[in-house]
């Protein structure tokens, strides 16, 4: 496979899989900010996501639908819906060869809907539980699509690799961002409906509520969030994947590029899966989260050098 | 069958050949699509349209235009009434395209290497020399089974009495059949059943005989040749084309920067490493292909495939120099190339056309200059064109002192009317100017054409100018079985 193109995929892959994300936690941090004004405030997300300063984050803070602008069509900012919706589709329009046709036309038409006027007017009139249940709509269809009509080969690999990378840095730093709030003390008593919105974002509040069964404790979100294998938006469940999906390059052709590749894919899984919750508040939380997604872009980088360079 | 609302008050011009109308009779090859679109209510073909345009751009089939930073996608107009060719028409024009492409190989073998057409003086050579897409850096160089054209989009037009001439010969780098392929999936789509009624000759093998000529030329043993597609890149507007095709073909798409030559042979970077190319199909132009031969500022093309190329491990398709044929002053020796290696009467006519670099030419065609089309010879898509029965005298002055500064650079036509076919225009049937370009094929095995082609129309009213990038649109283009 071209460099380029795999590149591409890599690219294209990441970003679908953040605007999932980025869709899943809005529409659940909406719901809450109509829960309770008093307690609910944006700025982590915009902290996560966004790039502007204090002072503008604080002038946005409290008005949902000058968020939701922000974050869903704001052109200057990098995060925003349709900047990433345009990337993906730019990426997989110059790869158009190496994906389905079905898969294309479905990143086409997103592209169209983010650029739509119909959508501006929503976001700025409708109700933005609707909007973003269909944006959120087009992200599962894109995964749906990418399921059933991909070939199985390297270009999925590429794609897979993209997800799950994405995925263990998005986990990681949304919960790193709720910890910091609490300034990582894990004693420190807060409203149930924190924690519940920070699992709901996620999509890991039943999972919680069967697996757990005793209130929200911070030392259990930590738990499910980092180490437990069945819940699909967990760093080692992410990583995992990332592992299963990265032997299946194994190639005779570039065995360098492959196994420096593979040794920092191994180090970095074998560090979350013998950790424990009691061994990281020991490092220090925000050190041990910060320390997961250095790793994930330093795997990145030496993707970059051995499988994307082309320049 | 009266005229229905559609094709009601479908004004006929005068000394011009109109495809479906013969005086006030509807043709017959016309009468079965005629009378369905009659039956259809006109606010319905409203809707067939959106509905044509919705799956143009659902489907990416656009161009994207770059204005303050931002893309947005356009799509090429497509008028929803079919053109249509009989088999006869077709069958001439099969022949006579065959024709035109073996001399203009023949042609381009001959330039390349003994010239004995212009020791023989049948093209003057001063003509040759003077031509900026003549490139010494092919002379002598010999290229697979001496085929120089692998892909020409010779555009026709039909005079007032519907004989067809040729427009001009495109040998380079011609565009548009992936509209001659799309339009035809656009036509199944909003007129369900039109197409078997009809029993319109398909044009989907297009992609395959491409890929087997690509195949055949593979210069090395090799089991599986590799063959790409060498794109510009996205930001290219024949971009959905390049795609297309590399899909349709399953062959690579690649950019300049995948490509890197090492020791005369090309080769593209893998994410296993590099991997030899056998055979490119670019749609690279020739001056941006090597920035160590041709222009040493683009980016488009790779470093050395000049040298990989001449050292025949690759195989380059078109050929490089092809320019040389389809200047638009050599056009004028076409058919004396015809009768000098084929020692055949010409079946397509070219359009009389005068060299301005002839002073009793040039001078015959700057008295009548109203009723002349002046053209640059190595221009396309319609640009630095002059009308001279719509300019304005400034204009006029204009382009004369251009002419004076270096004749050799303009040829002149008479202006030549083009058919008439009606369009859907604002609910109603207008007839509108159109061309074709059919695709012909050259391969080892001989020319093939798929019948069929791209319509392109004038959909200005009045206007004689059919590129795109003019307001020019395009139609589905039926060629009949029968």
């Amino acid at each position: 496979m071209l460099s380029r193109v795999a590149d591409s995929l890599y690219w294209m892959s990441r970003y679908m899989e953040r605007t999932d994300s980025i869709l899943r936690m809005l529409k659940i941090n909406y719901a809450s900010s109509q829960d309770n004004q008093d307690e609910f405030s944006w700025r982590p997300v915009l902290r996560i996501f966004g790039s502007l300063e204090e002072n503008e984050i604080s002038k946005l803070d409290e008005n949902s639908r000058s968020v939701l602008q922000y974050m869903v069509l704001d052109r200057e900012n990098q995060n925003s819906v349709y900047n990433m919706v345009t990337l993906a589709r730019e990426n997989a329009r110059g790869v158009q060869d190496n994906i389905t046709v079905e898969l294309w036309k479905c990143l086409n038409e997103f592209y169209h809907i983010v650029r739509g006027d119909r959508l501006i007017y929503a976001i700025q009139h409708g109700d933005p539980i609707t909007v973003l249940d269909t944006l959120i709509k087009e992200c599962t269809l894109y995964f749906g699509v990418t399921d059933i009509t991909m070939f199985r080969g390297e270009g999925l690999c590429f794609m897979r690799v993209g997800k799950y990378m994405e995925r263990a840095i998005q986990s990681a730093e949304i919960l790193d961002i709720k910890l910091s709030d609490l300034s990582y003390d894990l004693d420190k008593p807060t409203d149930t409906a924190y924690w519940k919105y920070l699992l709901m974002s996620i999509s890991g509040y039943s999972l919680y509520l069967k697996r757990y069964q005793s209130g929200f404790e911070a030392r259990n979100i930590i738990d499910q969030v980092l180490f437990n294998v069945d819940f699909p938006r967990s760093v080692l469940y992410s990583l995992n994947q990332l592992h299963r999906y990265f032997e299946r390059l194994r190639s005779d052709k570039n065995i360098e590029g492959f196994s420096k590749v593979q040794f920092s894919i191994g180090k970095l899984r074998s560090k979350v899966q013998y950790s424990n919750v009691q061994s990281v508040s020991n490092i220090g939380l925000h050190h041990y989260l910060n320390e997961i997604t250095t790793d994930i872009d330093d795997i990145g980088s030496s993707l970059n050098q051995y499988y994307f360079a082309y320049s | 069958m009266k005229a229905t609302e559609l094709f009601q008050k479908y004004p006929l011009i005068g000394n011009t050949w109109d495809e479906m109308y013969d005086e006030e009779k509807v043709r017959l090859h016309y009468q079965n699509v005629y009378d369905s679109l009659s039956s259809i209510p006109p606010d319905e073909l409203g809707k067939k349209e959106e509905l044509a345009k919705s799956l143009f751009m659902s489907q990416g089939i656009t161009f994207t235009v770059y204005s303050s930073g931002e893309g947005i996608e356009k799509i090429f107009p497509f008028d929803i009434i079919p053109r249509i060719i009989t088999a006869a028409e077709w069958d001439f024009i099969d022949r006579g395209i065959k024709q035109r492409l073996t001399a203009l190989n023949l042609f381009l073998k001959d330039v390349y290497h003994q010239q004995f057409i212009l020791k023989d003086g049948i093209v003057p050579i001063d003509l040759i020399y003077s031509c900026p897409h003549y490139l010494r850096e092919m002379q002598g160089v010999n290229v697979p089974h001496d085929i120089y054209v692998h892909i020409a989009g010779i555009d026709l037009i039909r005079d007032h009495d519907g004989t067809f001439y040729v427009l001009e010969d495109n040998l380079r780098t011609p565009s548009g059949v992936s509209y001659m392929i799309e339009n035809r999936e656009i036509t199944k789509r909003i007129f369900p059943d039109l197409i078997p009624q009809n029993h319109v000759r398909p044009v989907t093998q297009y992609p395959n005989i491409l890929y087997k000529n690509l195949l055949a030329l593979s210069p090395g043993q090799v089991s599986a040749p590799n063959v790409v597609l060498l794109t510009p890149g996205i930001y290219n507007s024949a971009y959905f084309e390049h795609t297309t095709l590399a899909r349709l073909m399953g062959i690579e798409l690649v950019e300049g920067r995948d490509l890197v030559v090492e020791n005369q042979k090309v080769y593209m970077k893998t994410t296993s490493g590099l991997q030899q190319v056998d055979v490119i199909y670019r749609r690279v132009d020739d001056e941006y292909l090597d920035p160590l031969v041709f222009n040493p500022e683009s980016v488009l093309g790779v470093s050395g495939i000049m040298s990989a190329y001449r050292k025949g491990n690759v195989a380059i398709v078109n050929a490089i120099g092809n320019g040389v044929a389809d200047d638009k002053a050599i056009y004028v020796y076409v058919p004396d190339m015809i009768r000098y290696y084929l020692n055949e009467e010409p079946l397509l006519k070219n359009v009389p056309t005068y060299q301005l670099s002839k002073m009793d030419e040039r001078e015959h065609v700057l008295k009548n200059i109203t009723k002349m089309v002046v053209k640059k010879t190595n221009g396309s898509g319609g640009y630095g064109m002059l009308m001279g029965h719509s300019a304005t005298d400034r204009e006029i002055n204009d382009y004369q002192l251009e002419i004076l500064k270096d004749p050799r650079q303009f040829i002149a036509q008479p202006v030549i009317s083009l058919s008439n076919a009606p369009c859907y225009v604002n609910g109603k049937a207008q007839p509108r100017r159109i061309d074709l370009r059919p695709f012909a094929l050259c391969g080892p095995g001989g020319i093939e054409i798929v019948p069929g082609g791209l319509t392109r129309v004038a959909l200005k009213e009045g206007s004689l100018v059919v590129n795109s990038s003019q307001g020019g649109g395009s139609k589905d283009t039926w060629v009949l079985a029968q």
